[in-house]
């Protein structure tokens, strides 16, 4: 038959076109991978994630923007572009005092904005404040809640004063004789003890501070005894109140005095002196400072425009980088700012960001040349495996960020320490993380390779015997006392994740994994993303739910913390200890840096032994770039500060391979 | 006729409010929020956040407040891009759209018709066959398939054509995503156009039109193709809203900045005004195109009368 023919002949062109296309994808071993050829001049052309929601960067908490507002505004310090770690940038040094609470930033003299307006250490109270104020309603005003009344402000929250003396009710008035809590129905969680803080805070205020910059007023106000702060909404006053005698009788009478933003811990002690004043020791605060949140913004072009500021014939940046062009869902054109106090060094005259989510057309228009770097977690496993992994211009290094499995702490049979461990123990870690390629076995809570000097905790080898073990202590054994998989309540457990390709091949390994070792098979429950958060953090899921973390800052405190919150935040399992929040506590006011993170390592170990979560994977970078864009490493955060980028012409001088990220020297032009 | 066009463009309104209210119901009913992510944010700021925006207010001031917009046609603000206007992304997003969905529909009627009309006049030739394969797997390939083959074979293999990304009207970024999104209705057009054509060959007034000794040219294209081109006008109404709104997968594919990307995203985001104006938009042009193909019935076919 004659259409059987033209069939035939149709389905050979079809094959043979994806028998092309493959071998070209198999072509690239070991060599790099697509067309490589250097644009003319010095431009980069980057796929930087989603959409960004804003280009006012305390607005936005995401890292697709964050990419962006590293070209267009810079704060007190940035990320160095091997470790992440701070380096200088307006804050030229910085002095901290000896318990971690006190930091005095020395601001450089020759910061401008891009609309030549200088940029001082009133610009950083204005943008501090700004990033905290309610109205703005900031998703990352949380990030600032270190700073001394910073969340009183933002929560909207007052301060208690007696109408008749003018003197305000400090928070140790409130405390019950012996125990804590400096706030009352705000903060639920980790506020240091209030009086060994203020009987600290009188014994150096002679000695802090002056020694770095001079007392003002507002630096005897801020370390005048904590002040006792209430809910600012008469409603919640009165219910914090009600089942806490001391506090109805303190509040009788009193007036309710808003918490303002002068009122933070924030001042600027003469033009090119910055103090910040925090609530409780934070040692990895300056760390946070890179942060979008604290990036400068101008106060001028804000007040003059509202919230359409960003627009480019508006802005004005702070950055490297000034904007030039903003198609959403096409590009953000970003180009050089000549008044940028370090221009000279800068080496790209123009940026263009691509805002792209779809992992195929941004690995086909890498390879075909049309951008020259892609953000991280982009190369799909199956273009790994297919030989994409070998290429030398593919990015492989360990991340600050984890997966990891939250298990319902409140649900039987995970109530029992002994069961959740078990499942913990029977996962192989290992061959997970040669099946994904784009993890590396994770046996603690931190991730590995990160934080240089930390400990590593280990709490979650695998041991299937063990597994079996001790799932048999739990009671699941037959009569002779040995482990029987036919007892374990498995209609009690499910797998719960959201619903993604590659979470799904996760959980059907770890899903292999309990049934190949513990005989059991848990069923696999897939939800839409949205769906998915709220039955986690409402802990209405049974048994095991997804679980993943980014690191905000470079310090392991970023992840142990999740388990300081007791309802509400990230926790996610139900778990919360006393215990394990005093040893974070003590291990932050430690002011060596090896003996905290000492500290920290046994708090870790300690989580790791009530396992509430099952550790999986550190992530891997998994990004890629030409090998002709210098300057660019794959950071523990995929975070490039841009002005050290350049376009390397010489081919002798490209990268082949991953760059060197051991030594801290940049790789800068001759 | 003008009564006939007046009632259905009366009928219009109230089904764009009802198709409205059940979208701005349904967002209500599916959890999360624009503003929530990995992390959970601290309950002050996500107070913060639904004071700013107004989500605090009882559910019928909300609704209210969503109605007036709607019949003033301004939609208000998008809650994830808060710079932006809905009406200035549509009035951005829609003519990339429309572009993409218009030059698809044109390619797929000039080769559709002409495959269909020489499938027609050459029936069970091999021309007939060959075509109705190509046909066949045009409808059976998805564009998500088709899509990323073409770029496989004419971006990366033989480096002729840019992957991805919009490069404005007219650009060679065009064609790959135009090709994609024409398959499957060039098509259906072309199979469309061959059975109704093989129809009117067969009938009384062209065997007239032969009998009184026209060109077949003539006859073909000034008597058989109106008649043979019915199936394919009442296919065109539904197909041209379908493909402005239904450039989605294509626009996802190509990265084009698009209509059907903001749409995809908006749902993800729970970006209710943006939505909310998008669904009204779409639901506005279907409505409208249906109309206008009733309307192109009526002079086409001189059978019908309204």
């Amino acid at each position: 038959m004659p259409n059987q023919k033209a069939l035939r002949a149709l389905s050979l062109i079809l094959a043979a076109a994806l028998a092309s296309a493959s071998c070209t994808t198999q072509a690239s071993r070991g060599e790099f991978f697509g067309r490589i050829e250097p644009p003319a001049g010095q431009v980069l052309r980057y796929i930087s994630g989603s959409e960004p929601e804003s280009l006012d960067p305390q607005m936005s908490s995401g890292q697709p923007e964050a990419r962006i507002y590293m070209a267009l505004y810079e704060g007190l310090v940035e990320y160095h572009p091997k470790t992440m770690k701070e380096m200088p940038a307006v804050a030229e040094r910085w002095e901290v005092d000896e318990d971690n609470m006190e930091f005095v930033f020395f601001l450089r003299r020759d910061a401008r904005f891009s609309n030549g307006d200088p940029i001082g250490a009133h610009d950083f109270v204005y943008t501090f404040r700004r990033g905290l104020a309610p109205e703005l309603a900031s998703r990352s005003a949380y990030m600032a809640y270190d700073i001394k009344y910073a969340q009183a402000y933002n929560e909207h929250a007052a301060f208690v004063r007696d109408p008749q003396t003018g003197r305000f009710v400090t928070a140790a008035e409130a405390a019950p004789p012996g125990g804590e809590g400096a706030s009352v129905g705000t903060v639920a969680d980790a506020v240091v003890p209030v009086k060994d803080l203020d009987a600290l805070h009188r014994e150096e205020l002679s000695k802090r501070g002056e020694a770095a910059a001079p007392d003002t007023e507002f630096h005897k106000y801020i370390h005048s005894p904590t002040r006792l702060i209430v809910p600012g909404d008469a409603a919640a006053r009165e219910k914090a109140a009600k089942d806490n005698p001391r506090l109805r009788a303190l509040l009788a009478g009193k007036e309710f005095v808003p918490v303002r933003a002068e009122d933070i811990g924030v001042e600027a002690v003469d033009d090119y002196t910055l103090r910040v004043t925090l609530a409780q020791p934070a040692p990895y605060f300056v760390g946070m400072l890179a942060h979008q949140l604290f990036r400068v913004v101008p106060r001028r072009v804000i007040e003059r425009h509202g919230v359409n500021w960003t627009r480019p014939e508006n802005i004005a940046c702070s950055g490297a980088f000034k904007l030039a062009v903003h198609k959403p869902y096409d590009q953000v054109v970003v180009e050089r700012n000549p008044l940028y106090w370090d221009a000279k060094s800068v080496r790209l005259d123009r940026i263009t960001f691509y805002p792209l989510e779809e992992q195929t057309t941004m690995l086909n228009l890498y390879k075909a040349g049309d951008v020259d770097a892609v953000y991280n977690h982009t190369v799909p496993a199956g273009w790994l495996k297919s030989g994409v992994r070998y290429a030398k211009d593919y990015m492989d290094a360990p991340e600050c960020a984890i997966d990891y499995y939250m298990l319902n702490t409140k649900k039987p049979p995970l109530t029992d320490v002994r069961v959740r461990k078990a499942l913990s123990y029977a996962i192989d870690r290992q061959a997970l993380a040669d099946y994904r390629v784009v993890y590396k076995p994770l046996y603690g809570f931190t991730p590995e390779g990160i934080f240089p000097g930390y400990p590593r905790v280990k709490g979650a080898e695998f041991n299937v015997e063990k597994a079996r073990q001790l799932l048999a202590e739990a009671g699941y054994k037959d009569s002779s006392g040995k482990y029987d998989p036919s007892k374990f309540p498995v209609s009690e457990v499910e797998l719960t994740y959201n619903t993604t390709e590659s979470n799904r091949q996760v959980a059907e390994f770890v899903q292999a994994q309990w049934k190949q070792n513990l005989g059991i098979t848990v069923p696999l429950n897939n939800m839409e993303w949205k769906t998915f958060l709220k039955a986690r953090s409402n802990l209405e899921y049974k048994g095991v739910a997804r679980g993943a973390w980014i690191g905000d800052y470079m310090d392991p405190y970023t992840f142990l913390s999740i388990f300081t919150s007791k309802e509400g935040g990230d926790n996610g399992t139900g778990w919360w200890d006393a215990r394990y929040v005093q040893m974070l506590k003590d291990a932050n006011r430690e002011s060596d840096p090896a003996r905290r993170y000492e500290l920290l390592a046994k708090a870790e170990a300690y989580l790791m032994d009530a396992a509430p979560l099952i550790p999986l994977a550190t992530n891997a970078t998994n990004w890629m770039k030409k090998p002709y864009v210098k300057g660019m490493y794959p950071n523990p955060g995929t975070m490039h500060a841009w002005k050290f980028v350049y376009i390397e012409t010489d081919r002798a001088k490209w990268d082949y391979g991953v760059p060197d990220l051991k030594s801290d020297q940049l790789a800068l032009k001759e | 006729m003008f009564r006939f066009i007046l009632r259905r463009l009366i009928v219009t309104v109230p089904m764009v409010l009802i198709v409205v209210s059940l979208t701005w119901g349904l967002i209500r009913l599916a959890p999360g929020n624009f503003y929530s992510g990995e992390k959970k944010l601290p309950a002050a700021i996500e107070k913060n956040i639904r004071e700013k925006y107004g989500l605090d207010q009882p559910w019928y001031v909300q609704y209210g407040r969503m109605m007036r917009n709607i019949l003033r046609l301004d939609f208000g603000n998008s809650l994830k891009y808060e710079t932006e206007s809905v009406n200035d992304i549509l009035r951005r997003t829609l003519p990339v759209s429309a572009v993409l969905g218009i030059c698809a529909y044109v390619l797929a009627l000039v080769v559709g018709v002409a495959m269909g009309t020489l499938a027609a006049l050459r029936q069970n030739s091999k021309l007939d066959y060959a075509s109705m394969a190509l046909a066949m797997l045009g409808i059976s390939l998805p564009n998500f398939v088709l899509g990323p083959i073409l770029v496989l074979v004419f971006a990366l293999s033989l480096y002729w054509l840019p992957p991805a990304r919009w490069g404005g009207f007219p650009s060679w970024t065009m064609v790959l995503p135009v090709v994609t999104l024409s398959a499957v209705y060039m098509a259906y057009i072309a199979r469309l156009t061959r059975s109704g054509m093989l129809e009117v060959l067969r009938s009384d007034y062209i065997r007239t039109a032969r009998a009184k000794g026209l060109k077949e040219r003539d006859v073909v294209v000034r008597h058989a193709l109106r008649g043979g081109l019915l199936p394919v006008v009442s296919f065109t109404g539904p197909a041209l809203a379908l493909l402005v709104a239904g450039t989605v997968v294509v626009e996802r594919i190509f990265a084009m900045p698009g209509l059907g990307n903001y749409f995809i995203n908006a749902n993800l985001n729970r970006d209710e005004p943006l939505i909310i104006g998008i669904v009204a938009f779409i639901s506005i042009t279907i409505l409208i195109f249906n109309l206008l193909v009733d309307i192109a019935y009526a002079f086409l076919d001189p059978r019908i009368r309204y």
